[in-house]
């Protein structure tokens, strides 16, 4: 009989320490945040290490404090599950696209601004003002130095050329930065014409579409092929990275800046809107207008090799020694508009 | 009288339906919400989508699904059922550690793997490296290797680190296998493993291999780093490029159709089998000693797995970590270890009360629906992350509205805001794994122990908690480290549902590892497995003695 009892307090103590546990755990399921009034937060589709010096900037000058989720996806069917309760203020984003889920999913507050009207060109923002360019990055292309001449390539069409055969590396078509590149050879050429091209340049490529623009550098490098679609920031990161490796890779290679006797280069831009039911919007604002202000658009080619959207602010010297180019000046909620099509070509030629 | 009354009390207010099956009931509906939620977001309009994918690149996606699922799942039972055998039936030197060492690549996320699978075998990796120093090819041109981008490639890294599910339930089932079934098939000359141990094991090897299975169908970190086409890939393609999350809600809904099929038809392919041992007091079979050749047969069968899911990609980061700066960089990421490791834990235990209640009350006390409704609440872990984190995110959207209106607006974001969602998500998705554990463990049991208790008088509770649950004590226990390290380093869900300013280790690896930078993500990647390596030898020790 007492052995029976030792045994069954035995078992008893260790249900019941994992009990205690379990209801440890439940007190998890509380909501633990409290959101302070005048903070704003932020969600965004920039990493946390590149906002991070623009947010401490913004807390320098004007004491206002930020908090931050960051993720890749699915944060705008966040905030439309979260609806008029949502603590968000702000969203961060980068490329085009995803604004624009933001504005057709009626996310974003229409903000009326002369500071963001004044600092960012109109084709940089929406017409209806409920999101703003910050910056822009061009879609270049880079060749091999030791490989090919000088304009020896010196449009985007060009790579549907048979003298490229085998010569191409890029990343999926399906990326972001592809989807909107596709978009804008539509918003030139039309349909059709865009499909065309884009079966020869998938039939020139090199290799299977794979990793990212930094991993193209690196194959043209390897001698795994000579020319590569590049968003212009991965040069100059590579170029002052801390790994010698990717010193090597930038070293590799040529800038080229398209279409440059035409249209220009196809441009995308990272961006901001102000969140439709957000609780702090005049701190909302006012980071807004932080971004597109002297100091901000200085950090963005300081920090990432980002082009300012502000016209009255020069770009920093290391941006300045890659030339300046002329750009695409589409308006760039076309590309937005156009991206389903783009990726409907790009499933189709099996890019 | 007192006691006269009180049982004609408790007679008479007993409720027509039993409180554990009603609790089970709205558990499981609580769980199937984001499930539903998804289900129903599928049941709009998708503009005619269909019918471009099915023109392009549909048969693409299928096809690489099954070949991924297929290879991933043949490559993970063979390691997985292969090394649990040789531990749980021979003795020899080393034995002991391998035993749990052979669960150290469940610590190693498999977008990890994939980027140093990449590192090492590429063209500057060390292996083609030394190729062409070996044979003196100058340039790429000059030989030919396999492209690790690929859907072999992703089988591989995919097969390594998932087989520990496998191989945990296996070895658990092959120990509890009675002594005197080896014995017959001795007897009778025939082969212990084919005749025997494989066919007992086999509900703890599929119940391993369902997990593997939906884990591949809803993976997206690997698939997109190696650029192999999958349905998951699809899901993206078609939510985040042509913003129609209808569509992609419903290729979700039909990957997971297909996910509910398979397990429909091993149900069936089941259910006139069972496998009940009903002398659960003998003792297992003595390991039989090896000598020399044998010795090397079973290390060569545990070191296969062990060094494609954790010696090589363990390496990688080291040769990364090693050259940084060490501890500083340790020390600046303690508070998210911290952080990672108690809302683990708190999930992990979360997780597994859960799950034991559902998986003993549909053992134990409910007909087939209740049964059939509970396997459903598991099935969660099917959808691709983000994908099932929309459906918690649309069902907690419901819940807190609902919350407002009848509270009048005093509760608002109960769920929205703060850990609960995350907590909500770890629930849904990882309820499978406690589910796939337990359940397991139940089988084993003989089917009277249960009546027999309730026979000699003790109530239901009575009975689970002084016969059931001792029986079932390793299976709980390798339930809560399973999902530990799950959790540890899930990323989908925890990057898009957590609260403003926080990590995990794994969100903290995602921001380096997305762009490439190895060499920052090393660190942060090398501490997840850590994290995952202390509880797996703790736990192991615990499962040895509940053995």
């Amino acid at each position: 009989m007492i052995m029976y009892t030792t045994i069954c307090s035995n078992h008893e103590r260790f249900f019941r320490r994992w009990l205690v546990m379990g209801v440890f755990a439940l007190c998890l399921w509380l909501p633990t945040q409290v959101f302070a009034a005048g903070t704003v937060n932020i969600y965004s589709h920039r990493q946390q290490l590149l906002i991070q010096p623009f947010l401490d900037a913004f807390t320098k000058a004007t004491g206002i404090e930020t908090k931050t989720v960051y993720a890749a996806k699915g944060l705008a069917q966040r905030l439309q599950a979260e609806g008029a309760a949502s603590p968000a203020d702000v969203i961060l984003t980068v490329d085009i696209a995803r604004l624009a889920e933001y504005a057709a999913l009626d996310l974003l507050a229409p903000v009326d601004s002369a500071v963001l009207a004044a600092n960012i060109p109109a084709h940089l923002r929406a017409s209806d003002n409920r999101w703003f360019g910050l910056s822009e990055r061009a879609r270049i292309l880079v060749t091999s130095k030791d490989r090919v001449p000088a304009d020896a390539i010196q449009t985007i069409e060009d790579l549907a050329k048979d003298e490229w055969r085998g010569r191409i590396c890029t990343r999926p078509g399906s990326h972001v930065y592809n989807r909107a590149l596709m978009a804008s050879l539509i918003a030139a050429h039309g349909a059709e014409a865009a499909e065309s091209w884009a079966r020869d340049f998938v039939s020139n490529l090199a290799r299977k579409p794979q990793g990212n623009d930094r991993a193209q550098a690196k194959a043209i490098f390897q001698g795994i092929c000579d020319v590569a679609i590049m968003n212009s920031y991965y040069y100059g990161n590579m170029k002052f990275s801390d790994d010698a490796d990717q010193r090597l890779w930038a070293d590799s290679l040529r800038l080229v800046f398209t279409n440059q006797q035409d249209r220009g280069n196809h441009i995308n831009i990272s961006g901001a809107g102000i969140a439709k039911y957000s609780p702090n919007k005049k701190e909302a604002l006012a980071f807004l207008e932080f971004l597109t202000g002297e100091v901000a658009q200085q950090l963005y080619g300081t920090i990432n090799y980002e082009y300012p959207v502000n016209p009255a602010v020069a770009p920093p010297a290391e941006l300045a020694s890659w030339g300046a180019f002329k750009r695409d000046e589409l308006p760039i909620e076309r590309l937005a508009a156009l991206a389903t099509e783009a990726q409907m070509i790009i499933d189709r030629v099996g890019w | 009288m007192v006691a006269t009354f009180l049982s004609q009390w408790s007679l008479a207010s007993r409720p027509s339906i039993d409180k554990w099956s009603m609790v089970t009931v709205i558990l499981c509906c609580f769980l199937l919400g984001p499930v539903a939620a998804l289900l129903l977001a599928a049941l709009g309009d998708s503009g005619g989508l269909w019918g471009h994918l099915v023109d392009t690149v549909l048969a693409t996606y299928v096809t690489n699904t099954l070949l991924l699922m297929g290879g991933v799942g043949g490559v993970a039972v063979v390691f997985g059922v292969s090394s649990a055998w040789v531990i749980s039936r021979y003795d020899f030197a080393g034995r002991a550690m391998l035993e749990w060492m052979l669960l150290l690549p469940a610590a190693i996320p498999a977008y990890i793997i994939a980027y140093c699978y990449t590192d090492f075998f590429e063209y500057a990796g060390p292996v083609q490296s030394a190729l062409r120093t070996a044979f003196g090819w100058q340039s790429p041109r000059d030989y030919y290797f396999p492209e690790i981008r690929s859907v072999g490639g992703a089988v591989l890294v995919m097969a390594s680190v998932l087989y520990p599910y496998i191989y945990m339930v296996t070895r658990i089932a092959f120990r509890l296998t009675p002594a005197s079934l080896f014995e017959i098939a001795l007897v009778h000359n025939k082969s212990q493993f084919w005749h025997v141990g494989l066919p007992l094991a086999r509900p703890a090897i599929v119940a391993g291999l369902a997990l593997v299975m939906m884990e591949v169908v809803s993976d997206f970190g690997t698939v997109e780093y190696f650029a192999v086409q999958t349905i998951t890939l699809g899901i993206f393609n078609v939510w985040l490029g042509m913003n129609n999350l209808v569509a992609a809600a419903q290729i979700s809904s039909v990957g997971f159709l297909f996910i509910l099929g398979l397990l429909g038809l091993e149900l069936y392919a089941r259910s006139r089998q069972q496998y009940v041992s009903t002398s659960r007091t003998q003792n297992s079979l003595a390991p039989l000693p090896t000598t020399g050749l044998g010795t090397c047969v079973c290390w060569l069968l545990c070191l296969m797995p062990l060094s494609f899911g954790f010696f090589i990609p363990l390496g990688v980061l080291l040769r990364f970590v090693l050259r940084g700066d060490v501890i500083a960089e340790f020390l600046a990421i303690q508070p998210v270890v911290i952080n990672s490791v108690v809302v683990a834990i708190a999930a992990a235990i979360f997780i597994m009360l859960v799950a034991s209640v559902i998986v003993l009350t549909a053992a134990f006390r409910a007909g087939s629906k209740l049964r059939k409704l509970a396997l459903m609440s598991s099935t969660g872990y099917a959808f691709p992350g983000t994908i099932l984190a929309i459906g918690v995110l649309i069902y907690a959207g419901y819940i807190d509205h609902l919350l407002r209106l009848i509270s009048g607006g005093m509760i608002s974001s109960f769920l929205v805001a703060g850990m609960g969602l995350l907590m909500l998500a770890y629930l849904v998705r990882f309820q499978a794994v406690g589910y796939g554990a337990m359940l397991s463990g139940v089988r084993r049991l003989p089917e009277n122990l249960m009546s027999a208790s309730r026979v000699l008088g003790h109530g239901y509770g009575a009975s689970l908690r002084q016969i059931i649950l001792p029986l079932l004590k390793s299976s709980f226990v390798a339930g809560l480290m399973l999902v530990f390290v799950d959790i540890m380093k899930e990323l989908p869900m925890t990057l898009l549902l957590r609260p403003f300013d926080f990590e995990t280790l794994a969100t903290h690896t995602y921001q380096f590892a997305k762009d490439e930078m190895l060499e920052k993500a090393a660190l942060p990647a090398l501490m997840i497995v850590m994290s995952g390596l202390i509880p797996v030898i703790l736990m192991s020790a615990m499962l040895r003695r509940y053995r």
